[in-house]
């Protein structure tokens, strides 16, 4: 408040209590002139608050307060401007403000997009441990693989291997075998399908040893070029493992398998 | 400060669109980061127990017999 200049006295009424209608009861005090008073009607006086406003008992009494000399001040407890602050904050909080709105807006941002980023990623590492519940285990994936040491396998022999149920051819190819497999125009066979896609070392050569027209196993080593021989019904693979001559559709199937240099092992599988 | 906040405010957070792609690349960021970082951790801790550092004692063993 502001520094008091003057005081001045008024008459007030002392509302105490409240009637069930609402209206302030104010006990002991009376609106009727003085006796000393030169302007007496015998009425009451024309100040009188009406009755609905509040009721007065008892006789009159003076009280005295302390109002500032600005006249009419009334203190607006409901508002939506910024109050008006006159006097020292207790506690002190502007060491814990933010100096800018921005700061304070691009945290709190900042927070929830962290927080999101964590419960994403949480909910992915979720989805994928439970989706790889439902896949082989290491013990079953190992039974499906086959190992063969490379070095086992001289350099133009053939080796076959049975890996899950079925013949699997391995050669070995000499360096003259892989000239061969490579130089020939390889777009205008039953089967197209070039060397390098068939042989991911061109050394070794890897596939599963069934024949596509129904399923014999060839004969390695013979046959018209120098590959695979069919017995059933005389299909020729050649030394990539690709149909040359007879019934069969396609080509041997290349297994999926992978060439572990330091250990010397083709795994097939 | 002030600059940076409004800069990233106004190239990151003002638009939900930019915001949740930001949020959906950070996590897949994060999630490799993290695997990579515990993997390396892990390693680390178990220095010496792992195959790869004890492969040669057995793989020797089977070349000498």
């Amino acid at each position: 408040m502001a520094s008091f200049v003057a005081k001045k006295y008024q008459t007030l009424a002392p509302t105490v209590r409240t009637l069930a209608s609402g209206v302030p009861v104010a006990s002991g005090i009376s609106f009727r002139h003085a006796p000393a008073d030169d302007h007496s009607h015998g009425g009451p006086r024309h100040d009188t608050p009406a009755l609905f406003a509040v009721r007065f008992s008892g006789s009159a009494k003076t009280s005295y307060v302390t109002s500032s000399p600005t006249g009419v001040f009334q203190q607006r407890f409901l508002h939506t401007s910024v109050a008006r602050r006159d006097a020292p904050q207790v506690p002190d909080f502007s060491h814990y403000k933010a100096k800018d709105d921005s700061v304070n807006r691009a945290t709190s941002y900042l927070m929830i997009g962290a927080m999101g980023v964590l419960t994403a990623s949480a909910a992915k590492s979720t989805v994928t441990e439970f989706l790889s519940t439902m896949a082989a285990s290491a013990d079953v994936l190992a039974l499906a693989k086959v190992e063969v040491g490379m070095s086992a396998i001289a350099e133009g022999t053939n080796v076959i291997i049975k890996w899950r149920g079925k013949p699997v051819f391995i050669r070995h190819r000499t360096p003259d075998e892989i000239e061969e497999a490579r130089s020939i125009d390889w777009k205008t066979l039953r089967d197209p399908q070039s060397d390098e896609e068939r042989a991911k070392n061109p050394e070794w050569l890897v596939m599963l040893g069934v024949c596509t027209h129904l399923g014999c196993v060839p004969i390695g080593e013979s046959g018209d070029y120098g590959g695979w021989f069919c017995p059933c019904h005389g299909s020729h693979y050649d030394i990539s493992g690709r149909i040359r001559k007879g019934p069969a559709p396609l080509n041997l199937e290349v297994p999926e398998y992978t060439i572990d240099e330091g250990e010397g092992k083709i795994i097939v599988g | 400060m002030a600059s940076f906040s409004t800069t990233l405010y106004n190239t990151v957070f003002k638009r939900n669109s930019v915001y949740v792609s930001t949020i959906f690349a950070g996590a897949f960021a994060f999630n490799m980061a993290f695997d990579v970082g515990i993997e390396r951790f892990w390693s680390h801790w178990n220095q010496g127990k792992l195959w790869k550092d004890i492969r040669h004692k057995y793989v020797e063993a089977e070349d000498a017999e």
